[in-house]
């Protein structure tokens, strides 16, 4: 498969998929030490005891885990600039020690800059573990550079 | 103290404390989550559009989560209480830059029953990040499900 690098490179309905990343109890404890100190994502027995019923990465760690995978293995090879934010981030199911995940990519919409040379691409971004999809995030449109000025 | 979904009152506000981002903690952040050069190589950042170093929006966002957190804005059953299905409207407004300081809030802004789990109700908030000169930095809606009281009979 062909990376696209230029915003011209894009189009409506292209799909990518790809990456293989293991989440690890460790991982879960550090992610949520720092940021979501939550007794679900820290404390097993808690976390036993919780709606989740049992051990779970904050969401927001799902969130940037499916950063880390678009930004290694999409945005990073392209002239990607950088985003303005998301415009819904669903929490479908925990994610849980030792699950692996990957994700999914669909363009949704590439809308070419009226003066400068760049254009801005939508994306659809899922998250699955070995079973399901567990994170689906719509971003708002990332700033690509334009291949032919 | 909000323990129940019934006691949250709409258009009650919060001030969650303020947070500082050192060169080192955005580094470390995006070489784990966001490796995008302008996110984690000074010297392609100095020569990208935002001319240095900025801070991962996510990174933005998850000092949200640290300081509500640790301000206890779910209430005293945090394990029971601090779900989310989700959230939406997530703007990384101006970067976010080493050496600057955020302060952040959150704002019950409505509160909805659920249908489908009369024993969960949700809240909706907004959420900001502003820096010293009041500006927003970063702003998002968030959704809790927060317990309800239990019903008699």
């Amino acid at each position: 498969m062909s990376h696209p690098v230029y915003f011209e490179d894009f189009y409506a309905g292209q799909r990518f998929a790809f990456g293989h990343y293991e989440v690890t109890k460790n991982d879960i404890f550090e992610f949520a030490r720092e940021f979501d100190p939550q007794p679900h994502h820290l404390d097993e027995e808690a976390a036993d005891r919780s709606l989740l019923r049992g051990l779970s990465a904050s969401g927001w760690q799902a969130g940037a885990i499916a950063m880390r995978l678009c930004a290694e293995h999409l945005l990073n090879k392209a002239k990607a600039a950088g985003g303005a934010g998301v415009e819904e981030c669903r929490w479908l199911k925990p994610v849980r020690p030792g699950d692996v995940l990957r994700i999914e990519v669909e363009i949704l919409q590439v809308t070419p800059h009226p003066h400068r040379p760049v254009g801005f691409v939508k994306m659809l971004w899922i998250l699955f573990n070995q079973r399901e999809q567990v994170t689906r995030i719509v971003t708002t449109p990332i700033i690509h550079r334009r291949g032919h000025p | 103290m909000s323990a129940h979904w019934e006691d949250v009152v709409i258009g009650e506000r919060k001030e969650l404390g303020s947070y500082t981002f050192t060169e080192d903690a955005i580094i470390r952040f995006a070489s784990k989550y966001d490796p995008q050069p302008f996110h984690v190589d000074p010297g392609a950042a100095a020569r990208s559009p935002f001319g240095g170093i900025i801070a991962s929006g996510w990174h933005t966002a998850a000092i949200w989560m640290k300081l509500a957190v640790e301000s206890r804005t779910f209430g005293p059953h945090e394990a029971a209480s601090g779900i989310s299905p989700g959230f939406e409207d997530l703007r990384w407004l101006k970067p976010v830059r080493p050496g600057m300081t955020l302060h952040y809030s959150t704002e019950i802004t409505a509160k909805r029953a659920l249908a489908t789990r009369p024993d969960r109700g949700l809240i909706i908030t907004r959420n900001e990040a502003r820096d010293v000169e009041g500006a927003v930095v970063m702003s998002f809606t968030g959704k809790v499900l927060a317990p309800r009281q239990p019903q008699g009979g």
